[in-house]
């Protein structure tokens, strides 16, 4: 059997030892398929390893620890807008309501600064035709939402809402339809809060939309999970639109929705879901135990 | 040990041939409208049970039947035999999940842990993922076991002689499905026998009297 030559001679100069002269010395070039693990050898510490690493002329490239950020929109909602209780609860042509509705555009100064400010940055924006276009944009997103349509919701998106819409619906189809507006979409708040540096300027603001909707989810399967294509639902949404003023290019996108503290519970899906209860001791029996599913509390949350 | 008179510039010179002779038959075959004399084989790394997963049906209508959810799922490159692995994949085919754990976990052979845990994991995965109710109301449809990539080595004989041992490994997959596993008729040796007399009095004897 032919081998090949596994022995070569190495020219060692004296370079880090003086007294050496210069000598050829024979070295194995054989590949080693497995070298076992040392045994009997002390646990060196970070230091000692690295200064072998680096004697032996071991180069470790530098780690870059990066983490990339989105500038094009902001994390979250600042000071958001706290609906109050009995929104929809009260007819609009009841004293109270009215009195309400005239009372919470008024009260916030800050509302008002934040709309001044926007008109700064953006003259085509006015308080009585955003509602329309803000309610086309919601629209739009749901529908390409239910076609899956990536480039087109990113456009209508921002990519603090893009992961919440789209997290597991990769592989479910929805159905959406939006029927009607039950009352004229209304902006209620507005908030111009800058990330970072002072001028950097992000518009936020917050639209009440009361409108009737059909929604129906079907798993991988084409089996129905929730809701009911015929059955149109009433919905009171407080909707968060955001645009990044100081880009001449930025444009109003949805942020978010506010889910308010005093909302009714969602419906359940159609599927028997197991709840974790406790660990049982061999000598104890569940019913003795009058276990309370714990409820979670009523707190307004953000989608 | 033989001494073989092959060089590698003979080889190459070959292998040159090779590829002239294939691109001729290509050419030829290319002037026809059909490939029909080309084999289409899979590419190499192709996760085929894997993307089985990711098929999305239509919506069902209401008066259709429910469709059964299927779940496949696979564990690639285990260090066992594939087939030492088939007498256990055959073992539990067709059996409810239940049946199938509780069989694995009471058989002695290696694979049968392994076995366990991959079914373990596509339950768990049915009920997070695929919308699977209850996850007792599966059973196994298909379960088989494939060649994994073979790591080779040396075997020393005496004399000098050796031989190239094969690390094996192997892959295992089978598929879930929701619902009550379909009973399979079992046929006695009196129906067979009773099949086999009829096929012979239904032949007909041709250019006869």
């Amino acid at each position: 059997m032919a081998t090949s030559i596994c022995r070569t001679l190495k020219y060692l100069q004296p370079t880090i030892c003086l007294n050496i002269k210069p000598v050829f010395v024979p070295i194995r070039t054989k590949k080693r398929y497995f070298i076992p693990p040392a045994v009997n050898v002390k646990q060196k510490s970070q230091s000692e390893q690295e200064t072998k690493a680096r004697a032996a002329g071991v180069v470790v490239r530098q780690q870059y620890i990066e983490r990339a950020i989105n500038i094009s929109c902001t994390a979250g909602i600042f000071d958001p807008y706290i609906p109050p209780e009995g929104d929809a609860r009260l007819s609009t042509l009841s004293k109270e309501g009215l009195k309400q509705r005239t009372e919470q555009l008024r009260q916030s100064a800050a509302s008002q600064l934040a709309f001044r400010k926007i008109k700064d940055h953006d003259p085509e924006f006015s308080t009585k035709e955003f509602p329309a276009l803000a309610q086309q944009i919601f629209i739009d997103a749901h529908a390409a939402l239910t076609q899956f349509n990536k480039e087109k919701l990113h456009s209508l998106v921002t990519e603090r809402c893009y992961p919440e819409m789209v997290r597991g619906n990769r592989y479910k189809t929805l159905r959406w339809r939006f029927i009607e507006s039950l009352e004229p979409p209304r902006v209620v708040h507005a908030r111009c809060p800058d990330m970072i540096s002072k001028g950097n300027l992000y518009g936020q603001v917050t639209l009440r939309v009361h409108s009737r909707q059909t929604l129906a989810i079907y798993d991988r399967f084409g089996r129905l999970m929730l809701g009911d294509e015929d059955e149109p639902r009433d919905v009171l949404e407080y909707l968060v639109l955001e645009r990044h003023l100081v880009n001449p290019y930025g444009r109003w996108r949805l942020h978010g929705k506010i889910v308010p503290a005093w909302a009714p519970p969602k419906d359940p899906i159609i599927k028997t879901v197991i709840i974790p209860g406790p660990t049982l001791k061999p000598e104890e029996a569940f019913e003795d135990l009058h276990y309370q599913v714990p409820k979670p509390k009523a707190v307004q949350w953000y989608k | 040990m033989a001494a073989s008179v092959v060089t590698w510039a003979g080889l190459a010179a070959f292998g040159r041939a090779c590829g002239s002779i294939r691109s001729r038959l290509l050419g030829s075959s290319s002037t026809l409208s059909q490939v029909s004399c080309l084999h289409t084989s899979t590419e190499l790394n192709s996760k085929h049970w894997e993307r089985k997963n990711l098929v999305v049906y239509p919506p069902q209508q209401k008066d259709e039947l429910r469709r059964p959810a299927e779940i496949y799922h696979c564990r690639r490159q285990i260090k066992y035999s594939k087939d030492k692995m088939w007498y256990l994949a055959k073992l539990i085919r067709g059996m409810t999940i239940d049946q199938a754990l509780t069989q694995l976990e009471f058989n002695d052979k290696k694979g049968a842990k392994i076995i366990k845990e991959v079914i373990l994991e596509a339950q768990d995965m049915a009920v997070r993922n695929h919308n699977v109710e209850y996850k007792s109301n599966l059973y196994i449809a298909e379960s088989f076991s494939g060649k994994g990539k073979y790591l080779k080595r040396i075997r020393y004989h005496g004399r000098g002689m050796f031989g190239i041992m094969d690390k094996v490994h192997c892959h295992y997959f089978v598929k879930l499905v929701e619902g009550v596993p379909p009973k399979v008729e079992q046929k006695t040796g009196f129906d067979q026998a009773k099949e086999y007399v009829e096929q012979l009095r239904n032949r007909t004897i041709i250019h006869s009297l």
